[in-house]
Parts: C-alpha cells; sequence; structure tokens
C-alpha cells in the first residue's frame, strides 16, 4: 500500500503528459482538417473588401479562382492588407473588361485575356478575339501576347503582330515559335520591339492542326 | 504539591497502565495455525518484479516537466507525420474532371526546373498551391545547382514562381511571363495541355 502510495503522483503525472500530448495531435489533426480561412491573415477592412469582391465576381458569374489567387500571392508575398485588396480589385476590373471585350469564353481563356490587358494591352485590341472560331483555344496567343508586353515590346507592335497571327489562323505553335525567338533575341541584348519586328518576318501564319479550317465566326458582336 | 494531589485517577491511571496484561495462552497456537493454514505466496522470476512490481519513482519538478513536454513533442510529431501522409490537396490544386473524355486531368505531369548554384533551399509557388512556399519544395539533382520538381497539374494556365531561401521570388527564365501583378515581380506562366505541358 505505501508502495502504491508514492506510485499514484507519477502515475498521474505520466497520464496528464500522455492526455496533453493526444489532446496537441488532436488539435493538430483538426486545425488541418478545417483549412482556416487564409484570408484571416490579412487586417479585417482588406479581408472584408475582398470577401465583397469574390462575392460579386461569383454573382457575375467571372471566376473567383484567379482572384483568390491573386490574394494568396499577396498574402505569401508578405504584402499588406491595401496592397492585397488594390491587386485584387485591379484583377477583378481586368476579369470584367476581359469578359466585356470577349464574352462567354472558357474560365482560363479569359485569366489569360484579362493578363493582357494586365500588361497594358487596351480592350478594343483584345475584342477582336471576340470572333470565335470554332474548337479553337486562344490561350497560347494571350499568354505570348501578355510576355511579349511585359517583356517590353510596345503594346501597339505586340497586339498587332499576335492579332495578325491570329487572324492568319496560327496554331500554338507558332506562337510559342515566335516568343521563343523574340525573347532569345531579347536575352541578347536586341531591343524588344525590333525582336519582335524582325522575327514576326519570318514567321508565316499557320492553319490551326486541327482538323479543318476555322468554320468562321459563331459571333460577330464586338464593343 | 503535586499533580496526583490533584487528579486522584493518575495514580489509578499510572496502577492500571503497569498491571501486566494477562493473555490467552492458547492464542499464539491459534495465531500460528491460522497463518499455516493460508498458502505461501508464490515467488515470481526478477525479470517479473523488475518489470512488473509496483515501485516508488521520484521526480523533480523539471524532471517531470521535461518528461511532460517530451511526450508532446512526440504527439505533435507524430501529428505532422500522420498529417503529412494525408492526400488532402491544398487551396487551389488541380481536382480530376470527370468528364474530361481523355485521360484523367491531374494525370498531366509537369516538371519543373530551376537553377540557383547558391541557395539552400528552393520551393515553387503558384495557383496550384495556393503560393505557400512550404508546399512544394524542389529536389537538389546530382548537378548541385539544377533543382527539380514533379507536379501533376490540371490542363490550363498556371501562374507560378520559384522561391529561393523563403524570401526571394523569381520567375522562370524558360517561361512566358505574366505580367506585374501588383506585388512588384513578374510570375511565370506555364500552358499545361492535356497529357503535355509547354
Amino acid at each position: 500500500m505505501i508502495r502504491l502510495a508514492a506510485t499514484r503522483p507519477v502515475l498521474r503525472q505520466l497520464c496528464s503528459s500522455l492526455l496533453a500530448g493526444i489532446l496537441v495531435v488532436l488539435c493538430t489533426r483538426t486545425g488541418a482538417a478545417q483549412d482556416p480561412d487564409p484570408l484571416l491573415k490579412l487586417d479585417p477592412n482588406s479581408r472584408f473588401a475582398i470577401e465583397l469582391m469574390l462575392d460579386s465576381a461569383k454573382a457575375e458569374g467571372i471566376p473567383t479562382r484567379p482572384l483568390l489567387s491573386r490574394a494568396l500571392e499577396g498574402i505569401n508575398r508578405k504584402a499588406d492588407g491595401k496592397t492585397v485588396a488594390a491587386a485584387v480589385r485591379k484583377a477583378l476590373g481586368h476579369l470584367r473588361t476581359a469578359r466585356s471585350a470577349l464574352g462567354g469564353v472558357a474560365e482560363d481563356e479569359l485569366i489569360a485575356a484579362a493578363a493582357v490587358l494586365e500588361a497594358g494591352a487596351k480592350p478594343a485590341q483584345l475584342a477582336v478575339f471576340r470572333v470565335r472560331h470554332k474548337d479553337r483555344n486562344d490561350l497560347a496567343a494571350f499568354t505570348y501576347w501578355a510576355d511579349l508586353i511585359t517583356r517590353g515590346v510596345p503594346s501597339e507592335d505586340a497586339s498587332s503582330a499576335i492579332t495578325k497571327l491570329w487572324q492568319d489562323g496560327a496554331d500554338d505553335a507558332t506562337f510559342y515559335s515566335l516568343w521563343k525567338s523574340v525573347q532569345s533575341d531579347i536575352l541578347q541584348g536586341l531591343n524588344p520591339g525590333a525582336a519582335l519586328q524582325n522575327r514576326i518576318r519570318e514567321t508565316p501564319g499557320r492553319a490551326p492542326s486541327s482538323k479543318s479550317p476555322p468554320d468562321g465566326p459563331q459571333e460577330t458582336q464586338s464593343l | 504539591m503535586t499533580d496526583s494531589d490533584q487528579h486522584p485517577y493518575v495514580e489509578w491511571i499510572a496502577r492500571e497502565a503497569q498491571r501486566p496484561v494477562v493473555t490467552d495462552p492458547a492464542a499464539r497456537e491459534r495465531i500460528m495455525l491460522a497463518v499455516r493454514a493460508e498458502p505461501m505466496p508464490q515467488r515470481r522470476s526478477r525479470v517479473w518484479q523488475r518489470v512488473f512490481e509496483p515501485r516508488a519513482l521520484r521526480l523533480s519538478p523539471i524532471a517531470s516537466t521535461l518528461l511532460a513536454a517530451g511526450l508532446v513533442g512526440i504527439g505533435v510529431i507524430t501529428g505532422k507525420v500522420v498529417n503529412n501522409r494525408d492526400v488532402r490537396p491544398p487551396v487551389g490544386e488541380p481536382k480530376v474532371h470527370a468528364e474530361v473524355p481523355q485521360l484523367p486531368v491531374s494525370d498531366t505531369v509537369v516538371k519543373f526546373v530551376f537553377v540557383a548554384p547558391e541557395a539552400s533551399k528552393v520551393s515553387v509557388v503558384g495557383d496550384f498551391n495556393g503560393w505557400n512556399a512550404t508546399t512544394t519544395p524542389m529536389v537538389r539533382t546530382a548537378n548541385d545547382s539544377v533543382w527539380t520538381v514533379t507536379l501533376p497539374l490540371t490542363a490550363g494556365r498556371h501562374v507560378y514562381s520559384f522561391v529561393v531561401d523563403g524570401s526571394s521570388w523569381n520567375a522562370d527564365p524558360h517561361a512566358p511571363l505574366a505580367p506585374d501583378d501588383g506585388f512588384g515581380r513578374p510570375n511565370s506562366v506555364r500552358i499545361v495541355g492535356r497529357g503535355s505541358a509547354l
């Protein structure tokens, strides 16, 4: 009995320690399972503003994925709440404008088109692409277009080059080839505008490699 | 004057206490008979005694605190290991779209490569992992300056960057740039086709 009595406090300590460990494990698992709202890292005002924008986007049928992604990027880049909210607002504005310019397009195309606007292209330049061609995806065209402007090619030059290629029925490989050549020239020190002008001359417009040429416009409305 | 003068019972109590106790002579024999009637306890082996016999442990407060901290630590590490084994996609990670008739979209595997000879750690962040620098660490190859990671991504457009040593965000020099989105440095874009990535 004396032995047992002496053992009890130690057992009690061990039990409480074990209990604490189990609680910590449970808390860790529960926390991970709940996936706490990442926007909680922002100050209440910025968070509220972003949540309003997400709600508006959802109501307008604009994808919220790029907006949330933009917010998360800002949070992980340690930007302050106002900067994050401003970046999300800007992204929402570009998505709205792209939607107006292009009409109903696939989500990825819309996001890429918004990036073209963000790079500096004008909505009217984008609206040319509203004339949709069946089975054609303009994701690559928009992506390389935005890249060229971001690398310093004048917006007008980049827009007319991409638009011309697109109207000629260039496929993704052609856009990629043009981009690769221009990027290489820019990295070698050539003026971005001159690099594009040189390369666009040697880039033939090609019909898309899919079965048939474009079936003609499905929508002809433009801004 | 003594106490006994004041308390007449004291002497009586003392006398009673000094009187020898008369016991039944047979009592001792009865007790011994009862003891002999009890079965002899079995003697357990030493190993048994060491392992299972209760013993008194003495722990100082600091020792018990350290013990508790150690147990909590074991709990936390176990929890982390178990959580890491979970196949839960992080925010923005691709999901399999059943309606795609070809290969499942998440079967499109994309390899990211970044050259950073001086870096001690590199990770890829993007819309596919919630821009979290701890989610997708890259692995230094035998070349020592090249870091790589392979990821399943959904078909479509993905924006990403490489984070060097946890703080420096870098665009991919071999991929198209996304315009500056308000945070100072442009990201890169990867277009992932079904079954292959540009």
